[in-house]
């Protein structure tokens, strides 16, 4: 009976083991503080809205995506992704990207697009107030 | 008001259901009827309050928030009724609805097995009254109307024939942003309204319609067996508390099982309908991708297939008058099988995911919030309780012997590794309520080995007998199982070219456990055949373990510019862009594109179009299947050849009697052209159409033209207008009540100034997923042994 515990235990420790080391391995802080972005070389999720005044510009033949970010203090950081443009991207109101910010941009491996259809939540909120 | 009504009397009859059936738990004898009775009228109460939304949904009742925002009109019936689940009152209203059906069946169930129902169906009617809680009308109650609240109603789902009389100018906003204008919708419009004898449904004449995301089959079957999966999870929590309630735990086991069973199943199958959305509608390109939405149902799903395991050495081990072993683990997993269908909710529902999922989620607010973590934490104390409380008992219950080569022990392991791979996945899925999240790698590093030992644990456990075994004896037995396995592993390393150590490893584990089951399946196959549930069941998660190797590890994908009428080779088939033609009425747009290898000739035809629900580009994939690849094609643009054009092209939005410049022409708007019977046939719902006059002066001369809005048989379009003199098209894209017009102008013909260089072409995303088929398949033989498991447990339930 004993060494059923024991063995039991050291195959739980190994798992939480394995399981804190790759979670510490993978994964990523949200960041909506672009000068913190700028000044970290770690992965991040930085969320911002798109600077409409500066459209983006896709290259077609390479397949790359370069747009405009703002954050809430209005601190921009240009973004470069390599991929086709994602759904939903024309109307987007908020992004999170997700990637490295070296050399002057972010190089983003992801992003995701927040629908327009919170504009109208903030419709709600404001009104409510 | 009578819908909000029929649920606040559900909520209270529900109540009085909990109390009845205390009252008879603890020995009142005239209780139980009016128990039923309670039951029963929460039921129909809640089957009524559905009825009485689906009737709304299907007569377009604007007045009713749910319904403007989900719903709309001109959608086909199926996915009209599909708007039911659409938003989250809806959807838990669905899962209510289909909580009190199954309370119904659990009500019979339970009556005809000794004093179950008492204990069981308070625990059930309990679970109701707080889900009835949720869509009170201060939570998240789908009756709610459209004033109780300020909101913004977009100026083109209101009738226009009312936007311009005088009342309507302090109810008018508009957006400097975007150029929108909106009506405020709140209680003094509606008074305003009201007094003016005019009624919300006159008022209010489209719906905010369904995201086209959600305009498909998959949308009306998916959520649906997802809720009724979540309704039966509840079931054996039931159960489970009602065992503790009175301290015995002989028979809960076989009662309990067939729904353990038929949860686990219903969830199943909703998972992988969910899996099969993504990969051939949404365009994910596979059908899994660790979204957390996906996870949180995954999750629940996994303790179920645990506990199924653990039920069956209990129920297996029990001898006369005992309890049977892994007691202490059959109550926790089946009660943590509902809390985490609860975890699902909150984390879907509470808006914490909002940044991290690719679902879009709106926070539902602080109460809803905070009630949701109640509603968990509620059910979780009850069952933590439970235990503590009974825990001296239990451990007394729960001594015996055992052999290391035991079946017992290796389903044990089994369920231990499921245990794992969900406290890996709720590990992963929590992240984003620290504010941080995984990468995908982090779940599939993880789960990988444990799915290989699932995979091994599969086969071998079958190869074991009950209770002990010796080695020698079960080396032999497996000899020519291994044998198999080994050559048929070789075969597909070697053809395949697996050259990845574990997934070569995990394709062994999966073999292994597909030839050991069909192995032994085929011996019984003439004996009882409803003991073959088991085998039928591990077969498909074999190959679907199979499945997932091949489209892990082999799939190929390109990025391919298909010029029109010319032929590209790649990854062995020879793909042509053959053009493209408008569907359903000229909203969407059928990229068809020829595949052609050796002699099999087939069209797909992925579909783009845009969509005025979010204001962007949709695309949809489309897919050639053989039995053992698809080939998936994701469009990410077309370019027509003149993408000058859209250079050339110039928006505008004009004032009445503003005047634009463009290329040299002067265009000013002049006025509305708005017949009187226009604003009945408004009124009606008729048809109508409304002009806006629009003056062009080109070198001297003068032209007038007329683009019109117009409304048929219920649909809304545009009519442009075309100056060939001089090389002028005008498009119409909004008139507002304000007296603003918004318009494209653009040159007509491009062809006749500059000579077409670029030919038309189409970018798209191919792929090729082998054996993805195994996938689909695995699971629904998965369910098929499921199906035959319900059967055989249920007629075990009785004994």
């Amino acid at each position: 009976m004993k060494n059923k515990y024991i063995i039991g235990g050291v195959i739980i420790v190994i798992f939480f083991g394995l399981m804190g080391y790759l979670f510490t391995q993978t994964n990523i802080s949200y960041e909506n503080n672009f000068s913190q972005v700028m000044n970290t070389s770690k992965t991040i999720k930085a969320t911002g809205s798109m600077v409409k005044s500066q459209n983006y510009q896709y290259d077609k033949k390479n397949r790359i995506l370069k747009f405009w970010l703002k954050d809430d203090e209005g601190v921009v950081m240009k973004v470069v992704y390599k991929g086709s443009i994602p759904n939903n991207f024309e109307s987007a109101s908020t992004l999170v990207v997700t990637g490295k910010y070296v050399n002057g941009y972010f190089h983003a491996s992801d992003i995701l697009t927040k629908c327009p259809s919170k504009y109208q939540e903030q419709y709600k909120e404001s009104s409510n107030s | 008001m009578i819908g909000n009504t029929l649920l606040l009397l559900a909520l209270a009859a529900s109540v009085f259901t909990v109390i009845m059936y205390y009252l008879t738990y603890k020995g009142y004898s005239n209780t139980k009827s009016l128990a039923r009775i309670g039951y029963h009228s929460t039921a129909i109460l809640i089957i009524a309050a559905s009825a009485l939304l689906i009737h709304a949904i299907l007569t377009h009742q604007y007045q009713y928030e749910y319904v403007y925002e989900y719903s709309g009109s001109g959608l086909s019936t199926g996915l009209l009724i599909s708007t039911f689940w659409g938003g989250q009152q809806g959807s838990f209203m669905l899962w209510i609805f289909f909580t009190s059906i199954v309370g119904l069946i659990l009500l019979d169930y339970t009556a005809k097995r000794g004093d179950l129902e008492e204990r069981t169906m308070m625990v059930f009617s309990l679970v109701i009254a707080f889900l009835l809680i949720l869509v009170s009308p201060l939570l998240k109650s789908p009756f709610n109307y459209i004033w109780s609240e300020p909101l913004f109603l977009s100026v083109k789902n209101i009738n226009s024939a009312f936007l311009s009389m005088p009342f309507m100018q302090n109810h008018l906003f508009r957006d400097p942003n975007n150029n929108q204008s909106f009506v405020r919708m709140s209680s003094d419009l509606y008074a305003t309204l009201a007094s003016a004898g005019i009624s919300l449904r006159d008022f209010i004449i489209q719906g905010k319609g369904l995201n086209p995301l959600l305009q498909n089959f998959w949308m009306q079957i998916h959520p649906p067996f997802l809720f009724l999966g979540f309704a039966l999870s509840a079931v054996p929590y039931s159960f489970a508390i009602a065992a503790l309630i009175k301290n015995d735990y002989r028979d809960w086991i076989k009662q309990s099982f067939p729904w353990l069973l038929t949860g686990t199943m219903i969830l199943g199958l909703a998972i992988m309908l969910g899996g099969y959305w993504a990969y051939g509608v949404l365009g994910w390109g596979g059908y899994w991708g660790w979204d957390p939405v996906e996870n949180s149902s995954f999750i629940p799903w996994l303790i179920g297939v645990a506990a199924i395991h653990t039920f069956l050495i209990q129920k297996k081990s029990q001898s006369k008058g005992e309890s049977g072993r892994f007691l202490k683990t059959n109550l926790i997993l089946s009660i943590f099988m509902f809390v985490l269908v609860l975890y699902s909710t909150f984390l879907t529902r509470s808006g914490i995911l909002g940044d991290s999922s690719v679902h879009s989620f709106v926070a539902p607010g602080m109460l809803v919030y905070l009630f949701l973590i109640i509603l968990m934490v509620t059910f979780l104390m009850i069952g933590v309780i439970g235990i503590i409380y009974r825990w001296k008992f239990l451990e007394r219950e729960s001594e015996y012997k055992e052999s290391l080569l035991s079946r017992e022990l290796a389903l044990f392991t089994g369920s231990i590794a499921l245990i794992a791979a969900s406290l890996i996945i709720i590990v992963g899925t929590s992240a984003p309520i620290f504010g941080r999240a995984v990468e995908v790698r982090f779940y599939n590093d993880m789960t990988l080995p444990i799915a290989i030992i699932i995979g091994l644990l599969n086969g071998f456990s079958l190869l074991l007998k009950w209770k002990s075994n010796e080695g020698i004896s079960l080396l032999k037995n497996s000899i020519p199982s291994l044998i198999v396995t080994v050559i048929l592993t070789a075969v597909i390393i070697i053809l395949g070219g697996v050259n990845n150590i574990m997934l070569g490893i995990l394709t062994l584990s999966s073999i292994f456990a597909l030839v050991v089951n069909v192995e032994i399946a085929f011996k019984i196959i003439k004996g009882k055949k409803l003991f073959l549930g088991a085998y039928i069941a591990h077969t498909g998660i074999a190959l679907f373990l199979l499945g997932v190797v091949a489209t892990a590890g082999f799939t190929q994908e390109r990025q391919l510019d298909l010029e029109k009428g010319k032929t590209i080779h790649s990854m062995g088939y020879d793909l042509t862009f053959l053009g493209y033609k408008p569907i359903e009425d000229g909203k969407k747009f059928a990229f068809n594109v020829q595949i052609k290898k050796g002699n099999d000739v087939s069209v797909v035809s992925p579909v783009m179009f845009f969509s005025d629900f979010n204001g962007s580009l949709m695309r949809e994939p489309d897919i050639y299947t053989t039995l053992t690849k698809d080939f998936y094609i994701t469009p990410l643009s077309y370019s027509d050849g003149s993408e000058q054009r859209s250079d050339k092209e110039k928006k505008i939005s004009l004032k009445k009697g503003e005047t634009t410049q463009y290329k040299g022409k002067s265009i000013t708007f002049d006025k509305f052209d708005f017949p009187k019977t226009a604003i009945s046939a408004m009124m009606d719902g008729g048809d109508f159409e409304i002009g806006a006059i629009i003056s062009v002066a080109y070198n001297g001369r003068n032209f007038t033209v007329e683009p019109k809005l117009k409304n048929e048989n219920g649909k809304r379009f545009y009519v442009p207008v075309t100056l060939k003199d001089v090389n002028l098209k005008i498009n119409l894209l909004d008139l507002n009540a304000e007296g603003v017009i918004e318009l494209i102008l653009s040159p007509l013909n491009e062809e006749n100034n500059i000579p077409q260089v670029t030919m038309a072409s189409l970018s798209v995303e191919a792929s090729v997923k082998p054996f993805i088929s195994f996938v689909w398949i695995g699971v629904l033989i998965m369910v098929l042994g499921f199906i035959i498991s319900v059967i055989r447990r249920t007629k075990e339930s009785v004994k």
